[in-house]
């Protein structure tokens, strides 16, 4: 079983227009995808930053600003276990108090547990300081500087998390961003390869075939191509192509028709002597030797009397072949009315014209016209000639018509040279 | 022609710079309360400084504003802003639900507590305590129904304390730190106590009038910056012996 092959045709065109928007759709859908899924990162990226700025940086001096105290409480502590007087021991002590209850020192509970530890002792040494003392106060002191310094690193800590979760999610937005970026280029050059493909080839084959557009040249040719509107401009040029053929066809049609006799296919008498008129000016103007001449069928009207106008036809359809077969290419005769017909012998003389004639006569006696019913006639015709050379068309024609009525005074089947006016 | 469009021009410059320098530089009203060290304070010279004063002056820096001081006492704080005498005030206020329901208050910068000052063996609310009118201190005493013995400004209980017409006194931190280093008040050998009610304790922050919210907006964004930038700590290390938070 085969499939019955697909018209040339029939394949699916697509309007360029909706190509393009349903392309341009994808294409939106795509970006704001892409975008979108960008934007998430950014988001997240814009919320750290904020929150660094915000909340971190504020929160890193705070824990600072706590370490500062811790460090301004040891200082106090020790000041009142060396201060020389009671009263510079009791402004150390005011000041430990004022330290321990900071709402800042109270939020931690580390710091809190150890402030309050350390009032505690303080409140409790009595003065002249005991070595014991002084040991139990050392350690205290070193809980303090050490927390001093926990206080004030944690929030480089807190930053450098916060930080690195950041430049993570900037890493993170910027390969989505190259993506992104691949992908939008990624589609400008489909985008443009599809134009470049789908619409800008068939337009410079579409010049290409307009370039060379001619009516008797083979009907142009295009590919199949899926777009709706080049493949209308195509059809378009196809149509277009047909109607300049006919035209044409239609133009060599009325012009034969304008030309030519209608019987015999040799040019009308009209057409000749516009021909002969262009032959005698270029004989003139280079001073060339040129001959017309006037032959009359012998006897015709007997033929169409006797045999009907269908054998008179044909004896002139016979004679206007003998004279297209027999006369030279630049040589021009037409039908000049009835059975009478018309030269002109361009570069000959009239005694070459002559010669031509002659010739012309014996082929016809050679090769008589024969009808369908097999019988052959005897027709012969005479042949007025006139030197043109020099001389206007209208008056050597009617010189040849006298050298015609000439031959047929004289018995007819002959051909007469109608010698010049000017004797010459 | 051409002198006519220069003329143009520059009479236009001149009132593009007036009018550029005018909105640059905003003219504040700040209310602030002198006899109140170690916040606002009158130094022996005669010029204003303090804590306070000195956290005022770079804020009306960052605001890129010229502000001009109103001598205000503390019991007409509030009065003054609500009634627009002031833009703001150089004066530490505990948020309390009371005056944020008159004016606005900018975010806390930092957190106060209270100390009873007294001399040794008189315990809270057996003696007359001295306060400063208007002060949380004031309000606390009152609603505890201790006796009161009223002042306008700290340095008056100070000279009070130190010459022995008051027996005790409830200072905020900061003043009860520049009452420990006042050499008249320690002659006395008076004992400290801090309280932890929560209605001495809490946030401190600087009152704004109620119908200037952008001004509200530009202090808060100031005090953000300088806090961030160690001038507040610079301020407060020139002022109190320890951070403020």
């Amino acid at each position: 079983m085969t499939n019955p092959a697909k018209p040339a045709d029939a394949h699916r065109t697509w309007r360029a227009g909706r190509v393009l928007l349903a392309l341009s759709c994808v294409f939106a859908v795509i970006a704001v995808g892409g975008v979108g899924w960008l934007a998430v990162d950014l988001y997240a990226v814009g919320v750290a930053a904020g929150r660094l700025q915000g909340e971190t940086v504020p929160w890193t001096i705070e824990r600072q600003r706590l370490g500062r105290n811790l460090e301004q409480l040891r200082l106090e502590g020790q000041r009142v276990l060396t201060a020389p007087s009671p009263a510079g021991r009791q402004d150390a002590l005011f000041l430990v108090h004022m330290l321990s209850a900071q709402p800042g020192m109270a939020d931690d509970p580390r710091t809190a547990t150890l402030a309050a530890e350390v009032e505690r002792f303080l409140q409790q040494v009595e003065s002249p300081t005991t070595a014991a003392d002084m040991r139990a106060w050392e350690a205290l002191s070193s809980r303090l500087r050490l927390m001093a310094d926990d206080l004030s690193v944690e929030g480089g800590k807190r930053m450098s998390r916060e930080l690195v979760r950041m430049s993570g999610e900037m890493e993170r937005a910027s390969y989505k961003l190259l993506f992104n970026l691949a992908l939008m280029a990624g589609f400008m050059a489909a985008f443009l390869l599809v134009v470049r493909r789908y619409l800008i080839r068939p337009l410079q084959r579409i010049r290409l075939v307009l370039s060379a557009l001619d009516a008797r040249g083979p009907e142009p040719a295009f590919p199949p191509e899926p777009m709706a509107e080049i493949r209308a401009v195509e059809d378009a040029i196809i149509r277009f192509h047909a109607t300049l053929r006919e035209n044409d066809e239609v133009r060599l049609r009325l012009e034969r028709l304008a030309t030519t006799d209608g019987l015999t296919g040799l040019f009308n008498r009209h057409h000749f002597m516009g021909l002969a008129a262009d032959e005698m000016a270029r004989a003139a103007r280079y001073g060339r030797p040129i001959t017309v001449g006037i032959a009359d069928l012998d006897h015709f009207k007997q033929v169409n009397d006797s045999l009907g106008h269908a054998a008179g036809d044909h004896v002139l359809q016979t004679f206007a072949r003998l004279l297209g077969d027999t006369l030279r290419q630049t040589d021009r005769v037409c039908r000049y009315g009835g059975e009478e017909f018309a030269f002109v012998f361009p570069e000959t003389t009239p005694d070459e014209a002559q010669q031509l004639g002659e010739r012309l006569r014996a082929c016809l006696l050679e090769s008589p016209p024969t009808l369908p019913d097999g019988r052959r006639l005897a027709v012969t015709f005479s042949l007025g000639l006139a030197d043109a050379s020099g001389c206007g068309l209208e008056d050597s024609l009617a010189r040849a018509d006298l050298g015609l009525y000439e031959a047929k005074r004289a018995g007819r089947n002959r051909t007469v040279v109608t010698g010049r006016p000017d004797g010459l | 022609m051409a002198k006519t469009i220069f003329r143009c021009l520059s009479v236009f410059c001149l009132v593009a710079v007036v009018g550029l320098a005018h909105g640059a530089e905003r003219v504040l009203k700040v209310g602030v309360i002198h006899h109140s060290p170690p916040m606002s304070y009158l130094e022996a010279s005669g010029a204003l400084t303090g804590f306070n004063v000195e956290i005022m002056r770079e804020l009306c820096k960052e605001m890129a504003a010229r502000c001009e001081t109103v001598a205000l006492t503390l019991d007409r704080v509030v009065d003054a802003l609500a009634d627009g005498e002031v833009d703001f005030a150089a004066v530490s206020l505990l948020v309390t639900p009371e005056r944020r329901a008159r004016i606005l208050l900018t975010k806390p910068y930092f957190r106060s507590i209270s100390v009873w000052f007294a001399r040794p063996g008189i315990k809270p609310g057996e003696a007359r305590v001295a306060v400063v009118k208007g002060s949380i201190q004031a309000r606390y005493a009152q609603a505890h129904a201790w006796p009161i013995q009223p002042f306008d400004n700290h340095e008056a209980i100070f000279g009070a304390l130190a010459a022995g017409r008051a027996e005790a006194a409830l200072l905020p931190m900061a003043n009860a730190v520049a009452l420990r280093q006042d050499a008249r008040a320690l002659a006395q050998g008076l004992a400290s106590t801090v309280l932890q009610d929560p209605e001495l304790v809490g946030d401190a922050a600087l009152g704004v009038n109620p119908r200037d919210r952008a001004l509200l907006d530009k202090l808060n964004e100031a005090i953000d910056e300088i806090k961030g930038d160690g001038r507040f700590d610079r301020i407060n290390t020139r002022f109190i012996p320890f951070r403020l938070q």
